[in-house]
């Protein structure tokens, strides 16, 4: 059917120009909570290319993480934030022209990256297809050790949450 | 202590009653209580008083009203307007030719029933007097306002029916004095 | 003219457990004359989806009425019965209603956002429609990741609410969308845990594949015949009544404190858009909570979809049974009931599935009875209301 995947393919491009533009409403728009919208916009954008890319799992996940849980933080952040929700703040300061020098130095190293690494493309590993019960052998049998590492990070926050939530000691009288 | 979740296990045990009585049982055992209006209505109490209306006596020219003006001159919100109907040669015939109401105006005070001494203005059971608007739409005239002994005595009996003996009463006495002495003392000496 | 049978429809046994698939593949064949096979494609999946976007808004309708006329009944009341027949025609004069009503912008509002926040609100909740098992066959998009979908989805409800709540420009707004999003993402965790034994026992994350381990004998073996399946389900069921902000758990539009909450300064048809979406999740996770504990679309005699509609009207109703009982929750009572009993405890499900999917017999049964008893017991001991020793002060003299 190349009508459908003729479609699908300029969907897709449709699909990244709208993240792009997206992306760049999250560092020009001039209201905070405009920026975390567009944040989360661009972040379902991303969510739809994993899926158009067959990667159902993935796709859900970054939808659960990072709409449901880090941009949700964000605005708490900033709803919380007194008086800045509604300013209009500048998104640059004096120090953008040495953050584009870095920002060039960045980009440049990755596109050589890219450019250099050795793109595997076979006609086998487009067939692959990876399922979520693979995925969950991979984290319980081969990765379990980054895995487990990974979830003492959490705990650590959970730690440390406890902590800055925890009632100040009365002060001892004199 | 009790089993944890008791209580809300025993509030939708509650509410579940209802709902299921709800269905079949009378108002004052847990069912419905709506009087649902325009189709079911509530009777009005006896004494339940809304809006003065005028008793005629068997047909409508037979109106108790002499057109004094007593009430119209009592009447706090000055709702009441009378006019005397004049006969054929300029007198006054002790009748209303106009007798107008605003309800828009009236408020249910019960002055006009009090003060007649005719007996011929009483307080009704109207209470669906809604107009379409507000300057002469609640303005009742004298056609509106006639209403029937027999309608009087269905929604008031008590007070309708004591009314009926105190005029006949009087009627009597007046038939009796008009008469001439001698039946009135042949029926005297009869008691005697 | 007589109409043939094509003959990808022989295939199918035309019954009334297959009614809706045998419409549909008969439907696609009629096309498949006329129109090429892209084409087909496309009004395969234009097919299923209007019937979803004309499902929702129409069960949104009637789950309004229903629950005017549970809740009447229960007040001793009649509900609506004024506009057709039991008020059947109802949502229809309300829906006119909304539409034809003034649409009031605040002055000082963000005025692209408040209009979005509606409309963005409601994508979500018909999203979910597409991994509900209606019936056998039924599954507008059968995802191997399908309960995943659904948690992703449903967590992003919160972001209209917020875009609403922060648009409005109005303090009562405010608070209800950060009273919401603070409720969500707390009972957002139970509720994801509350799901982990399924998949435990199914062994996968589809809807649809669920649904079929649930079958055994007459096919009744649902998951809630389990202890951990009681539990979980529990646990689930009051989730998604706090999910979609439904009383006990409708702090987010506490009319006595906030006013309406988040969709304070709607009107006309965009706070009808915001009642659209939360009925339309009320009824989403009565029908995930049926897929994943009640066995879905199994059941013995009946149509599959005849089944599965059954269960879910009996969810909805017993939520809106919930509704014409429990007052209010208090905000620290809420989070507390989130954080401190319902994560322990699917925890310990969770625990007690795994031991399960290794025994599974009678005596398995009494010791999961056991194990529930007493942490139920313990939780309830840590959990008891925190009532401060009374001070007397006395009088000096």
């Amino acid at each position: 059917m190349p009508i459908l995947e003729i479609a699908a393919k300029y969907t897709t491009y449709a699909v990244m120009a709208v993240i792009l533009v997206f992306a760049l409403g999250v560092v020009t728009l001039r209201n905070l909570f405009h920026c975390a919208l567009c944040l989360a916009a661009a972040l379902i954008g991303t969510a739809v290319l994993y899926v158009v890319l067959q990667a159902e799992y993935l796709a859900a996940i970054q939808i659960l993480l990072y709409v449901g849980a880090v941009v949700t933080l964000v605005i708490f952040a900033i709803m919380l934030t007194e008086h800045l929700a509604g300013k209009t703040v500048r998104q640059n300061n004096s120090q953008s022209l040495p953050a584009i020098a870095g920002l060039l130095g960045f980009v440049s190293l990755l596109t050589a990256l890219i450019l250099k690494t050795p793109w595997p493309v076979t006609p086998t590993a487009l067939q692959a297809k990876v399922l979520v019960m693979g995925l969950g052998k991979a984290l319980m049998g081969d990765y379990v050790f980054p895995f487990e590492v990974i979830s003492i990070v959490l705990i650590a926050a959970l730690i440390g949450t406890v902590v800055i939530a925890k009632k100040d000691q009365p002060e001892e009288k004199a | 202590m009790t089993l944890f979740g008791w209580g809300v296990l025993k509030g939708m045990g509650v509410t579940f009653k209802n709902f299921l009585t709800s269905y079949f049982r009378k108002p004052d055992e847990g069912g419905i209580f709506t009087v649902q209006y325009p189709e079911e209505r509530e009777g009005t109490a006896e004494n339940y008083r809304n809006f003065p209306f005028l008793v005629y006596d068997g047909a409508p020219e037979k109106i108790r009203c002499v057109a004094c003006g007593i009430c119209e001159r009592e009447c706090p919100p000055k709702c009441i307007h009378i006019e005397m109907e004049l006969d054929a040669a300029g007198k006054p015939a002790r009748k209303p030719a106009v007798f107008d109401i605003d309800y828009g105006l009236c408020m249910n005070c019960g002055m006009c029933e009090e003060v007649c001494p005719f007996d011929s203005i009483f307080m009704d059971h109207a209470f669906e007097v809604a107009a379409p608007e507000r300057q002469i739409g609640l303005v009742r005239h004298k056609k509106e306002l006639l209403k029937s002994n027999e309608y009087f005595r269905e929604i008031r009996p008590a007070l309708a029916s004591a009314i009926d003996q105190k005029r006949k009463a009087v009627e009597e006495k007046k038939k009796a004095a008009a008469q001439p002495a001698s039946s009135q003392s042949s029926g005297g000496t009869g008691s005697l | 003219m007589t109409i043939t049978i094509p003959p990808t429809i022989r295939g199918i046994e035309f019954s009334a457990d297959m009614l809706f698939v045998t419409a549909k593949a008969w439907i696609l064949t009629l096309l498949g004359r006329f129109l090429p096979d892209w084409l087909i494609v496309l009004a395969s999946i234009t097919i299923s989806g209007v019937v979803i976007l004309c499902l929702g808004p129409l069960i949104m309708m009637y789950l309004t009425l229903l629950e005017r006329k549970l809740i009447g009944r229960i007040q001793n009341r009649y509900g609506p019965n004024r506009v057709g027949k039991w008020g059947l025609l109802q949502p229809i004069a309300d829906g006119i209603k909304m539409f034809t009503k003034e649409d009031i912008v605040p002055a000082k509002a963000d005025k692209v956002v408040h209009l979005l926040a509606p409309i963005a609100i409601v994508v979500p909740a018909l999203m979910i429609f597409l991994v509900v098992p209606f019936g056998e066959r039924m599954t507008a998009v059968n995802l191997n990741i399908g309960l995943l979908y659904f948690i992703a989805v449903s967590s992003i409800t919160i972001l209209p609410i917020f875009m609403g709540s922060w648009a409005s420009r109005n303090k009562y707004s405010l608070l209800g969308g950060m009273r919401t999003a603070a409720q969500m993402i707390s009972y957002e965790i139970p509720m994801t845990l509350a799901v982990v034994p399924v998949i435990m026992m199914s062994q996968s994350l589809s809807t649809n594949t669920i649904v079929l381990t649930q079958e055994g004998s007459y096919d009744m073996n649902w998951f809630i015949f389990t202890p951990w399946g009681i539990v979980g389900f529990v646990i689930f069921f009051l989730c998604a009544t706090a999910e979609c902000n439904r009383p006990p758990f409708d702090l987010p539009e506490a009319e006595s404190e906030l006013v309406a909450g988040f969709h304070t300064e709607y009107s006309g048809m965009k706070f009808a858009l915001f009642y659209m979406a939360e009925y339309m999740n009320a009824f989403t996770l009565c029908g995930i909570a049926v897929t994943l504990f009640l066995g879905g679309w199994q059941g013995p005699f009946f149509p599959s979809w005849l089944w599965f509609s059954g269960k879910t009207f009996v969810l909805i109703c017993v939520m809106i049974w919930f509704r014409g009982t429990f007052p209010r929750f208090r905000v620290d009572h809420l989070m507390g009931f989130a954080w401190k009993f319902l994560l322990p405890l699917t925890l310990i499900n969770i625990l007690l599935t795994a031991l399960w999917q290794f025994t599974s017999n009678l005596a398995a049964w009494l010791w999961s009875i056991l194990i529930l008893g007493v942490s139920l017991w313990t939780l309830v001991k840590l959990n008891r209301t925190f009532v401060p020793e009374k001070r007397h002060y006395l009088l000096e003299s």
